[in-house]
């Protein structure tokens, strides 16, 4: 008896571990996203903007770090601070006094660099709409299943990220390209991340799903500076960035982070700014987007020696929708060729006749005019 | 008398369908002395194009005519040439018939003037016969179908012609004494420009005389007439306008017609004295000199029909004049119709101050071609300089009508109180 018991134990032990590895099989096809990539974007120049460019070159190097390689990075910087004339340590970019940490390094590949960092050039590179002459190392070649990272910073206000000095972008016209993206399926998650002044108003517009968006300070606060570093005479990050890179410097790909933690970085307290987020427009729910969904690419591999019988059907992949998600309604891509629209034509407009009230009008004075004129007794010849 | 006025017809109507279909059409109905923005064909496709597209077409300043032209044109946009060389014919044979009449109430009058022995002795000469007045109505109506500017502004199709149609029906009326018909047409001049109002005084002067109600501020008569003649015409304005109301259910037209005739807003040169002076002018004044240059055009009437009341058609053909030359966007078409009337006045030569052809000289005109300063200076200079022979000529014919009827009164050889000769001089 005891020896069948242990013999059926044993054999419901198999069935389980087979259920987990088909569980953890099936949970391969659960998420949408098979990419990462990252857009990364410095809009302000001159060598007192040397925070700017070490925000994104932090940024970068995280993002490199967790697995995201250069081809799938779109780095934008407006200005080239290592190399600038006034940088007393040519060719290094630190981001942390004391100059601990150099985040230019040698494997730095800037793809947009100087005067290419435009507001056309920017909204190109979302959209795809760009010159068939471009290297693939300027494109964002996503689809349908990437998960995009998109870090700004630089100097911005009210509803606007200045660019270089001579122009700005709205947080309409980034709508409007996050919107275009959407619809030309180009990603299948957004993570919008603004370190400027009152960065909040540029995520007060989107509109499109699948959209999560931080910024370093609320509309009407400033983003302030971290510190200055004495011996290269430049603020050298901004506080908010400052405080993700210690928090991103703590994470690795197998990290289970989420984002909620990420929204705990920097409160005001060290950041003197209100940070903000926004997560309406994202279907999942916050605690349950990893960190590395974004800021690294994490390939899911777990290697297993026994065979997984796959059910081909997947019929419990719909149904199995966890608890605490959103019930949201079905995300519906707008109609790329409005065919119905192009086959019935519009019906031609009926052209404008003077009312009939009008004519009778006209014709009655004139008819009683010439009456009165001539006398009414040349009416029996026309009647 | 009939048949030369066919020909001449003939021949009008056979130049403008030769130039409809030559390249000069084109060239013609972009030139601003033919074309103003009161008055070009473009505008009046573009209008009813608005129509057909559901917008009003007084919607942006593009189209200024009055709802009449539009009902008109809606059903006649395809036969336009045709409709406009029939406005010129009928504009011709209305001058026609009106000059006709006309003479034989100057001839009637000169008759009755001459026993009862007002005249002096010795104007024989200067007394009009039959003979030389029997070609002038087909004179009339030649002059105005063959001028070279009736004709530009026939195959530009600028509705001038229109409004020189609705005119001349008018002086027709007028002529013939038809109190109603005069008022009516009166009323629509004054509705399509608003500028034909002072033609009002000249043709109340007419139609008393022809009634035989003397001008005189106490009699009752004459308050009687004149009142019947403006409740005639005052309706009948108010109904036109009523009545174009309810074409496009709107008041729209009223800022851009009449608003736009009184404000001048658009300052594209043109032939006219507005354009230039208010292109320099500095936005506080520019009201201030509107009215003036408007208040120059209506001013003249009250003094010349003190002096010109005994002879209510000169007046008014000099009042015509004054509008075409002053008013706010006028055209060589404006010009055409009061010069069809020198022809009436030729018998003036005689008294003549300065002897001018009926024509003018032939406007070069360099706006469309150069863009600077000097074509400024240009162009203002050759504006000023026509307005100017059109003032002088008007003034040469006023200062020879006047001293016509002197000489008719007081003899053809002045002499003064001690016998000596004398010279008229104009004080």
């Amino acid at each position: 008896l005891l020896f069948s018991c242990l013999v059926f134990l044993k054999g419901v032990g198999t069935v389980e571990r087979k259920n987990l590895s088909e569980d953890q099989a099936e949970q391969f096809f659960r998420s949408g996203h098979t990419n990462n990539w990252a857009v990364l974007v410095c809009t302000s120049r001159f060598w007192f903007n040397y925070r700017h460019v070490a925000n994104t070159l932090s940024v970068y190097r995280s993002v490199k770090r967790l697995g995201i390689p250069d081809s799938h990075i779109v780095l934008m910087l407006a200005d080239d601070m290592a190399c600038n004339p006034r940088n007393p340590k040519p060719a290094t970019v630190f981001s942390h006094k004391n100059m601990e940490l150099n985040v230019y390094g040698d494997d730095v590949e800037v793809d947009y660099r100087s005067y290419e960092v435009t507001v056309e050039n920017f909204l190109r590179v979302l959209t795809g709409r760009i010159p068939p002459s471009t290297p693939r190392s300027k494109r964002l070649l996503s689809d349908d299943r990437s998960n995009i990272l998109i870090y700004m910073t630089g100097h911005g206000g009210n509803g606007f990220l200045k660019f270089q000095d001579s122009e700005e972008i709205t947080n309409v016209e980034l709508a409007d390209a996050f919107e275009q993206m959407w619809q030309k399926r180009r990603y299948n998650e957004l993570l919008f991340i603004i370190d400027t002044c009152q960065g909040a108003s540029m995520y007060e517009r989107f509109y499109s799903p699948n959209i999560m968006a931080l910024a370093s300070s609320q509309v009407g606060e400033d983003s302030l500076s971290h510190q200055p570093d004495l011996g290269i005479g430049v603020h050298l990050m901004d506080r908010y960035t400052f405080y993700v890179l210690e928090f991103l410097e703590e994470i690795h790909p197998a990290s289970q982070t989420n984002m909620n933690d990420l929204f705990q970085v920097c409160p005001r307290s060290l950041c003197v700014s209100t940070p903000g987020h926004r997560t309406d427009l994202f279907q999942r729910d916050p605690q349950n987007v990893l960190i590395t969904d974004f800021f690294g690419s994490v390939r899911k591999v777990e290697i297993t020696t026994e065979t997984v019988a796959l059910d081909p059907n997947l019929v419990g992949l719909e149904t199995r929708v966890p608890n605490d998600e959103m019930a949201t309604e079905p995300l519906k891509y707008a109609e790329q060729l409005p065919v119905a629209q192009i086959i019935h034509q519009k019906p031609k407009q009926k052209d404008w006749h003077p009312p009939g009230g009008f004519i009778l009008g006209l014709w009655a004075l004139i008819i009683m005019v010439f009456f009165k004129t001539y006398g009414i007794k040349h009416m029996k010849y026309i009647f | 008398m009939a048949a030369p006025l066919v020909l001449g017809i003939l021949v009008a109507v056979t130049v403008r369908a030769v130039l409809y279909r030559s390249s000069l059409a084109g060239f013609i109905s972009e030139r601003v002395e033919v074309a103003s923005p009161l008055n070009a064909w473009k505008r009046v496709v573009e209008g009813l194009a608005l129509l057909d597209l559901g917008v009003s077409p007084y919607s942006g300043d593009v189209f200024h005519e009055t709802p009449l032209i539009i009902y008109l044109f809606h059903f006649l946009i395809e036969y336009s040439e045709l409709v406009f060389m029939i406005t010129d014919v009928l504009t011709a044979v209305a001058l026609y018939l009106a000059v006709q009449d006309f003479n034989k109430v100057v001839f009637k009058k000169q008759k009755l003037l001459i026993e009862l022995d007002r005249y002096a002795s010795d104007v024989a000469e200067l007394i009009r016969t039959p003979m030389e007045m029997h070609y002038i109505p087909l004179k009339v109506a030649l002059f105005y179908l063959l001028n070279p500017y009736t004709v530009m502004s026939c195959v530009a199709k600028s509705t001038c012609a229109i409004n020189n149609t609705v005119i001349a029906f008018f002086i027709l009326a007028t002529i013939k004494g038809s109190t109603l018909l005069s008022a009516i047409f009166l009323s629509i001049a004054t509705y399509q420009s608003l500028y034909p109002l002072t033609l009002f005084a000249p043709a109340l002067l007419y139609l008393l005389q022809r009634q035989f109600i003397p001008v005189k501020l106490k009699s009752k008569d004459f308050w009687l007439y004149t009142t019947q003649y403006a409740a005639l015409y005052l309706c009948s304005l108010v109904v036109i306008v009523c009545l174009s109301f309810f074409l496009l259910n709107s008041w729209d037209f009223i800022p851009s017609v009449y608003g736009f005739i009184l404000s001048v807003p658009d300052l594209t040169p043109n032939i006219g004295l507005f354009w230039y002076f208010f292109a320099e002018m500095f936005e506080h004044f520019s009201l201030f000199f509107v009215c003036v240059f408007q208040i120059n055009v209506f001013f003249y009437t009250i003094p010349l029909a003190v002096k010109l009341k005994e002879h209510p058609i000169f007046f008014l053909f000099i009042q015509l004049a004054i509008i075409s030359i002053f008013k706010s966007y006028p055209t060589v078409g404006d010009v055409a119709l009061y010069m069809a009337f020198l022809p009436l006045w030729s018998h003036l030569y005689r008294c003549k101050f300065f002897v001018f052809d009926s024509s003018h000289p032939h406007p070069h005109s360099p706006w469309g071609t150069l863009n600077s300063n000097t074509t400024d200076v240009y162009c203002v200079t050759y504006t000023l300089y026509i307005s100017l022979l059109q003032i002088l000529l008007i003034s040469d014919y006023f200062y020879a009508f006047l001293r016509r009827e002197y000489y008719l009164t007081h003899g053809l050889y002045l002499t003064r109180k001690d016998g000596t000769e004398a010279m008229l001089v104009l004080k």
